[in-house]
């Protein structure tokens, strides 16, 4: 158990490493995400110094844009469970490798909640009062504590499940079943209880008409079925863009010939790096060699090209091979395999065109057999499971996810869109005295209407996004970015400040008091997002060498050739 | 690594590998050191601040679990740090509910005139800040024929009062039976005690202003600052669920008086009206003036009766 430990905390450390490694663009990056980071602990610092007092809010509208933040982002965070939801009910293998991006996102997101609701306090010394057993919880009465309690679990269950599956990939291990997937199932139930618990914050004041009606909290999570997926969309582009190389360089090497047959001490090879190759009885080996040969690569040699057919698999007995696939013009590394690894299997087994190509990285010795011998190494169950295992440990953002994820951004638009038009309706139909904080909204009250260009241009922008999502158009990727970047706005803006601020105006006591943020309060929403962004990238950064198998506990000095004693073929030709 | 020379020296590759890592360290220290810069730099608002929570007060327990001498001795605080700061000694007592009272408030309003004069009593009786200005009592002017709050004038300043075609109506707590602030406090920092008073503790609130959102009756009132009141206008008979002075970012409120009513005097607002337009007595009390009111006059009203809030303040009519 302590080793246990101690591996997992030896884990967490390389991957903090790697968050200091990077190119100039990453740096540039992070550089600029720390500014902010700072101006925002600045202004906050004022704010905790002078108190609330240098925010625009007032008695009248006591709560304001952090409050409204908080609110979009516990809906982005929620959102992850529609990627675990097709992963792990419908058995969706498009978006396996997005779950741990979506669930990364969720933890960012819920870690820019906390930031929010914490810089919203009046008195954040005494945060300690909600802690339960040090303080004084008002559990279950209180909303607010309800919240408490589903956004840490929802943290810390997400943050297992990333880093118990990250871990496994690093260790080159099948993730134990029941360490993770009753903790999956349980966060679906409770991804929905956040967003719901969080709406019922509004649901349950009485004498906040405006909030107090049952449908804001399918609104809520509709809203964040929308903008969240949608968000994942464009950060997937961005970590596909990142990990990309220039289209055409690579894949121009010479392709690799000259195989010789392979022999018995091959396999032993790979039974080093392979242990369950010991699975593999003596008669079944040499049946297979009839199928088997071996190729000898140098760095740029390719093995195999996308698009060729073929009805061969590989193992790679020495050095790495890096697995690139073609998409939207670009290659993106999909994964880089080691000794003991295989690829090129799926479309070897099928006889179909090879999905992506494989280009040799170092000097290597790569296995090759045709199908029939695959087929008879298969066959030991112990084989039988790793290889399999292994076919789904790939990191391919494909478009066929992006469309998928499409799918779930238009169907919850319109029921979205859908709901916002029966809120609309119930309200100016009736006329009651109740309207009057959706007049302000939408049409202005009393000559007040600092709202009203904000809900008009978010209301253009969810419609714009969902003709954009509905009609075919939104199938080029260009035109579903634009639909994702409105609809995310468009939310933001309609949950958030569009739905906090109204609520509050008029007062109850049919005051009328506008509120718009100061720049101090600016300042720290800045400062927040800019947090979450780095928060996001660190874990993007630690999680894509991850799932790619270049971070892995066995190659993990390969990472740090500064630090690894100098490799011997490397002095050679000095 | 490279090494240009071509010399097979063992040392020529270890120097320039030292250079660079030199080099590194000179590197990684300057960022090191600009960076713990730029954070001191961010920091350095916290320097202006003027209240600082000492150990003492930031480890403070919660009012219901105080013990009588761990009162004491925290009232004797709070009286040190009054004198310190206005330079008057203060009287802060803790006041506990009677036993058989349960408070009730009725307020006539044909009779009020809209003078604001309990406005101004409260805040000299209640130590509120006048610099933001906090205030516990809102009246309205609103035209007759309707209870149409969204109609009232908050901000009325004719030359003299009672305006033609107007009535006024003042709103303060209504200290509900079932108050909507007490069930969303995340800390139990307010709560409802026997006598019918809604309380807050000011060193256990948070600050979140959930109640103050939840409050169907605009009765709650943030320091979104340090209040600010002048040190020859403190009023230094204080209750510690009262009117002593509040610190920046906690909740308050309209809490009936207690430094008065729990010591057997009317509240500030009540003595000041000129019309006798104030009531307020134990409800539990048959002989009581509000229990004569209550039973006796035709028709008299809950403020937003239908939020099922059911308040202890009730307005009435001569009629």
């Amino acid at each position: 158990m302590t080793q246990a430990i101690r591996n997992y905390c030896l884990f967490l450390w390389r991957c903090a490493r790697i968050a200091f490694v990077g190119d100039w663009r990453y740096y540039a990056w992070m550089g600029a995400l720390s500014v902010l980071c700072l101006l925002g602990l600045n202004a906050y610092c004022k704010q905790f110094a002078h108190g609330l007092i240098v925010t625009g809010m007032s008695d009248e509208v006591s709560w304001g844009v952090y409050i409204a933040n908080f609110t979009f982002l516990v809906g982005v965070a929620a959102a992850a469970v529609m990627l675990v939801i097709p992963v792990y009910i419908y058995n969706n293998h498009e978006l396996h490798d997005l779950v741990i991006f979506g669930e990364l996102l969720a933890v960012a997101a819920i870690l820019m909640c906390l930031a929010f609701v914490t810089v919203d306090l009046g008195r954040p010394d005494r945060f300690w009062h909600l802690i339960p057993g040090l303080g004084q919880f008002n559990f279950p009465a209180s909303m607010l504590s309800w919240d408490v309690v589903v956004l840490n679990g929802y943290l810390l269950l997400n943050v297992h499940i990333c880093g118990y599956l990250l871990y496994c990939r690093y260790r080159n291990r099948k993730p134990a079943k029941w360490f993770y997937i009753p903790f999956v199932f349980i966060a679906i139930v409770w991804a929905v209880s956040i967003h719901t618990v969080t709406a019922f914050l509004y649901v349950g004041l009485g004498g906040r008409p405006f909030w107090n009606s049952s449908i804001v909290g399918p609104r809520f999570l509709a809203s964040a079925f929308t903008a969240g997926p949608a968000l994942i969309i464009l950060a997937m582009q961005v970590v596909r863009r990142v990990t990309a190389s220039p289209p055409g360089v690579d894949v121009a090497g010479v392709a690799l010939d000259g195989a010789v047959p392979a022999s018995l001490v091959h396999f032993e090879m790979l039974e080093r790096h392979l242990p369950e190759m010991a699975s593999v009885p003596a008669e079944l080996r040499s049946e297979i060699l009839a199928g088997a040969t071996v190729l000898e690569g140098n760095a740029g040699d390719v093995v195999c090209r996308q698009g060729e057919s073929s009805d061969e698999a590989y193992f790679v007995l020495q050095g790495r091979v890096v697995i690139k696939r073609e998409e939207s013009g670009r290659f993106r590394i999909t994964r880089s395999s080691g000794p003991g690894e295989q690829f090129g299997e799926i479309s070897g087994l099928a006889g179909t065109p090879r999905v992506a190509s494989a280009i040799v990285e170092e000097p290597s010795l790569i296995l090759r057999l045709n199908a029939e011998s695959m087929r008879k190494l298969m066959k030991p169950a112990p084989m039988n499971r790793i290889i399999h295992s292994r076919m789904t440990e790939r990191l391919m953002i494909t478009d066929r996810a992006l469309m998928t994820l499409r799918g779930i951004v238009q169907v919850s638009m319109l029921i979205n869109v859908f709901l916002l038009v029966n809120e609309i309706f119930k309200e100016f139909y009736t006329r009651t005295a109740h309207v009057a904080s959706s007049h302000y909204l939408l049409l202005g009250l009393h000559g007040h209407h600092a709202l009203v260009p904000w809900i008009w241009t978010a209301i253009a922008f969810n419609l714009i996004a969902m003709f954009l999502l509905v009609l075919p158009v939104s199938r080029s990727l260009k035109y579903l970015n634009v639909a994702c970047v409105l609809a995310i706005v468009g939310i933001w803006i309609e949950k958030g400040m569009g739905l906090v601020i109204p609520g509050f105006i008029p007062t109850p006591l049919g005051a009328i008091s506008e509120y718009s943020p100061s720049l101090n309060e600016t300042l720290v929403c800045l400062g927040i997002w800019a947090f979450g962004l780095l928060c996001y990238t660190i874990f993007l950064r630690m999680a894509v060498p991850i799932l790619q198998g270049r971070l892995s506990h066995a190659n993990e000095q390969a990472l740090y050739p500064a630090q690894a004693p100098v490799a011997e073929p490397a002095m050679a030709k000095t | 690594m490279s090494c240009n020379c071509n010399s097979n020296k063992p040392g020529c590759c270890h120097s320039s590998e030292q250079g660079v890592s030199r080099r590194n360290f000179l590197r990684t220290s300057a960022v090191l050191a600009s960076g713990l810069a730029a954070l001191a730099a961010s920091l350095s608002p916290l320097m202006e601040m003027e209240d600082v929570p000492s150990a003492e007060k930031f480890l403070q327990k919660y009012y219901k679990e105080l013990t009588p001498e761990e009162m004491a001795k925290v009232l004797k605080r709070i009286e040190n740090e009054v004198e310190r700061q206005y330079g008057i000694r203060p009287h802060v007592r803790d006041l506990k509910p009677m036993d058989g009272v349960e408070f009730v408030y009725c307020l006539n309003l044909t009779r009020c005139i809209g003078c604001r004069k309990c406005v101004h009593a409260c805040v000299k009786e209640n130590n509120q800040s006048r610099n933001p200005e906090i205030q516990y009592i809102r009246v309205l002017k609103m035209p007759h024929g309707t209870f149409d709050m969204e109609k009232g004038d908050h901000n009325y300043a004719p030359e003299s009062v009672p305006e033609k075609g107007f009535f006024y109506m003042p709103v303060q707590c209504q200290q509900c039976k079932n108050p909507p602030c007490v069930k969303v406090c995340p800390v139990h920092a307010t709560w409802t005690d026997s006598d019918g008073i809604t309380v807050i503790d000011y060193d256990w609130c948070i600050g979140c202003r959930y109640c103050e959102a939840a409050c169907p009756y605009w009765a709650r009132h943030f320091n979104f600052t340090k209040p600010n009141i002048p040190k020859d206008k403190l009023n230094p008979e204080m209750a510690y669920l009262g009117n002593r002075p509040r610190r920046q970012g906690v909740m308050e409120k309209c809490h009936f008086c207690v430094q008065r009513t729990r010591a057997g005097k009317y509240p500030a607002c009540l003595e000041v009206c000129p019309v006798g337009a104030r009531k307020f007595g134990n409800i539990l009390d048959p002989n009581s003036e509000v229990s004569y009111i209550l039973r006796t006059k035709r028709v008299f009203m809950q403020l937003k009766e239908e939020l099922g809030t059911s308040p202890r303040f009730f307005y009435y009519f001569d009629v």
